[in-house]
């Protein structure tokens, strides 16, 4: 962790460093409890829709576990289909702590139906998956979640999160393996980052490109482009795309095919 | 009769989960210290923790946390200045560029962060180190405030508010924790009052403060054309220009710089700009940044 | 001093002791295979290169020549495969010039083998050395440490097992040409498909005697891309330019010399470079 000081957080207690490999101190770990299955997610919003996406492969190592393990999930729904959800959240990272993470969310939005008589709204979700993430701030969830959902107006609405619960509401963002690969794509595409507008003006005169929401079908077309060739440069993604389209007439969800190699 | 056993009894499953545990947080001043977090089966879980988590001694660690960067605050006479960058990262990674690193503390005086001219009342806390720890602890000692307030009727002071945050912070020392943070606020008891607070347990009242990675960058600007009579334009353009110091010299800050002014009535926001056109406008129109060039 | 330097190893001992990581070699994940069948000797390979898990190439050549009857396939640090074969290949001519005699691949498997165990394992090539010979057909796996195999047909890389489990099931001992080269492909997409570390396309190499060897490049295609859905071409002037300078011809000439050639695209490849 990046000390805040300024001044490097080693030295101080801790008996070892990962920087001396030869030292007779160095302890091993006998505890790792994380595995990191791979794949990737991505979130883009629009003015009345959200679509999260993911691929369905789960590998460790070189192998592939299985070519269908879904990242994206329905929460709150009325029975194991997810009938009647309107949250979708998706997390990527370790697999189990993943699966462990969207039954306590599930779980936490039924109760709160039942309690209040009504659903839950994205932004108190967004809320209550932060401080889940948190309680094991000492012991953490190995994912990168995504959450998605409409808000009160009726708008698109994506919150991201880190491992412990840190969050932020976004236009747009990628988590996983070929985030590194999928997020300037996004940056670019969706929030027209570095595009000008030509002919605006001369040298610092010119425009920049404003962001809008863009239509559905452009946003479907990105997330498979982004997709198909994140299959192609990263080795850890592929096999299936999982589609979730978020719109107030309910949840739509929709597969894809992916390169299989 | 049953009927009205059944309006005024609880069904079965309100009683289960944290109803009663939620019921207690509330009713506490202080959070049970190790009843709510899960911790890891090991051993020493401090050196579990950092060797999971801490990039700074591990860079193949598997979790990468987001991480807060430059933020400065400052008192000066027309009140409190606190200026921020938005980036957050994780490693190398630039995890954000959109980061809300004011955040505001007290609910009953805390209106909606919209665009407003409006002064609104309440605290202001800075967010440097851990983005997580930040957010989390700031909004417990929102609701901290929030029961100060309704407890006592009147506003919690910065001084009082700063020492929930720094006793929680020294309570925590040596989990692991990461956060440096300002507290500013205005109130009637102490006039205008900046505390910095961290993770050590360090709790410091002040006029200036920088946090964060690119700490240095900026108080160098801020030290050298810091006055306590600055207008507040000039004190606001300086906050400004302290924080684009730091984005450029420092890759751990960057993004927009973020604005805000405290006062009698509350805080105003003022712009949350992209730093690039604001770079270049200050090195073509004041002549600053000289060693930048686009000649060829 | 020819060979390798080593004047950097203390240096980068103890930067890598504090902390700085050693730069990554491309490609360690690979399928390699090759079979023997009545008339001779069939090679395959992948054609993924990665650096960790990012694909580095997704077209790369794994099949080496050594003579013309004698390739090699190669898995491990693509570097090390690459040098180490075009060596052995060098020393195999040479050697072939001063006996006269056609190489054997045999000769070239214990070239390799010692080049290799004189290194320890810091040269990363594990190969499947393959060819026909006046003795009959060879097949031989070398590993990075000098060990090698003779078997009727053999697998390597990350992606081994994948194939060889295709070899435990299907190889039978009669195979002709055609029955041994669909029978490499099928364990290299084995490869290609279970190994994360293999994929894209299948390379064979056919060496048969009185036959001229036979480079099947991309022999199957099974992981051909897609068309993109949206266009990404962006509008002229979509870029900011803060500052532009335009250098013409006139102003090169003061560095250096500049010919004129026709638009004939051959022309580039006809080119002497050192004459």
């Amino acid at each position: 962790m990046t000390s805040i000081m300024g001044h490097p957080a080693g030295g101080e207690g801790i008996g070892y460093s990962f920087s001396q490999p030869t030292a007779a101190n160095v302890k091993q770990h006998g505890f790792y409890p994380y595995t990191d299955n791979g794949g990737s997610t991505l979130g883009i919003t629009g003015s009345d829709f959200a679509i999260l996406a993911g691929d369905t492969r789960s590998t460790s190592g070189y192998n592939i576990n299985s070519r269908m393990v879904p990242k994206v999930f329905k929460i709150g729904g009325e029975d194991e289909t997810g009938e009647g959800a309107q949250i979708v959240l998706s997390v990527v990272g370790f697999a189990a702590d993943g699966d462990a993470l969207r039954e306590r969310l599930d779980a936490m939005v039924k109760m709160y139906k039942y309690k209040h008589g009504k659903p839950m709204s994205v932004s108190a979700c967004a809320q209550r998956l932060s401080t889940i993430l948190y309680e094991k701030r000492f012991f953490p969830y190995y994912v990168h979640a995504i959450l998605g959902g409409l808000d009160e107006e009726g708008k698109g609405a994506l919150y991201s999160y880190d491992p412990v619960g840190s969050y932020e509401r976004e236009q747009c963002r990628a988590a996983g393996a070929a985030a590194s690969l999928i997020m300037p794509f996004l940056d670019n595409q969706v929030n027209f980052k570095n595009q000008y507008i030509p002919g605006s003006g001369e040298g610092h005169a010119l425009e920049a490109k404003k962001a809008e929401p863009l239509p559905q079908a452009t946003v479907e077309a990105l997330v498979r482009d982004a997709f198909s060739s994140a299959v192609e440069r990263h080795i850890e993604v592929g096999d299936h795309l999982q589609v979730m389209i978020i719109t107030r007439a309910g949840i739509q969800e929709v597969f894809h095919p992916l390169k299989k190699d | 009769m049953d009927k009205l056993v059944a309006q005024y009894s609880r069904p079965q499953h309100q009683n289960e989960l944290y109803s009663e545990q939620e019921q207690q947080d509330l009713s506490q001043t202080l959070p049970p210290l190790s009843l709510k977090f899960s911790l890891p089966p090991v051993d020493n879980r401090a050196s579990f923790l950092r060797a999971m988590t801490d990039d700074h001694s591990n860079p193949s660690c598997p979790i990468k946390l987001a991480h807060g960067t430059t933020t400065l605050a400052f008192r000066f006479q027309g009140g409190i200045i606190v200026c921020t960058d938005s980036r957050a990262t994780a490693g190398n990674w630039i995890a954000s560029q959109t980061v809300k690193k004011v955040i505001p503390v007290s609910r009953l005086s805390r209106g909606e962060d919209k665009p407003s001219n409006d002064p609104t009342p309440g605290l202001l806390g800075t967010m440097a180190g851990g983005a997580a720890d930040c957010q989390y602890w700031l909004r417990y000692l929102s609701q901290q405030c929030t029961l100060h307030e309704i407890r006592h009727k009147r506003r919690i002071t910065v001084a009082a508010a700063s020492k929930i945050l720094a006793n929680l912070t020294y309570a925590y020392k040596g989990y692991g924790l990461s956060m440096g943070t300002m507290l500013c606020g205005v109130t009637p008891q102490e006039g205008p009052a900046l505390y910095y607070i961290d993770s050590d347990g360090t709790r410091l009242p002040g006029n200036l403060f920088c946090v964060g990675s690119g700490q240095t960058f900026a108080y160098g600007v801020l030290d050298s054309n810091y006055r306590y009579d600055l207008s507040e334009e000039e004190a606001l353009a300086l906050g400004r220009r302290a924080i684009l110091a730091a984005m450029h010299r420092d890759a751990y800050s960057g993004g927009f710089i973020n604005c805000y002014h405290v006062k009698e009535e509350g805080w105003v926001h003022h712009g949350f700009d992209d730093m690039n056109p604001i770079f270049w406008k200050t090195k073509l129109d004041h002549g600053e940044f000289s060693n930048v060039t686009s000649e060829l | 001093m020819p060979g390798f330097d080593f004047s950097n190893y203390n240096r980068n001992a103890a930067l890598h002791a504090r902390g700085v990581p050693l730069p990554k070699a491309t490609s360690t994940g690979t399928t390699i295979v090759g079979c023997i069948y009545d008339k001779g000797v069939v090679i395959a390979a992948d054609t993924r290169a990665t650096s960790g898990p990012i694909v580095a190439d997704k077209n790369c050549e794994k099949l080496h020549y050594i003579a013309p009857k004698i390739w090699c396939a190669g898995a491990g640090t693509a570097a090390d495969t690459e040098f180490t074969t075009a060596l052995i290949s060098s020393n195999v001519e040479l050697h072939s010039l001063s006996t006269g005699r056609d190489p054997r691949v045999i000769t070239c498997m214990t070239m390799l083998k010692q080049h290799l165990f004189r290194y320890q394992g810091h040269i990363g090539a594990y190969l499947v050395v393959a060819g026909v010979d006046p003795t009959g057909t060879g097949l031989y796996t070398v590993h990075a440490h000098g060990s090698t195999d003779k078997l009727p047909y053999v697998t390597m890389g990350s992606g081994s097992l994948a194939a060889m489990s295709v070899f435990e099931s299907t190889w039978q001992p009669d195979l002709d040409r055609d029955g041994a080269v669909s029978l490499c492909a099928e364990a290299i997409k084995a490869g290609i498909f279970n190994d994360l570390g293999s994929g894209s396309n299948v390379d064979v190499c056919v060496i048969e005697k009185d036959k001229p060897t036979q480079l099947l490049r991309n022999y199957e295609k099974p992981n051909e891309r897609g068309t993109k859905e949206r266009n990404y071409r962006f509008p002229r002037g979509t870029t900011a330019v803060l500052n532009e300078r335009v250098i013409n011809k006139e102003d090169m000439k003061k560095y250096v010399t500049i010919e004129n050639l026709s638009g004939d695209t051959n022309l580039a490849e006809n080119m002497e470079v050192d004459s």
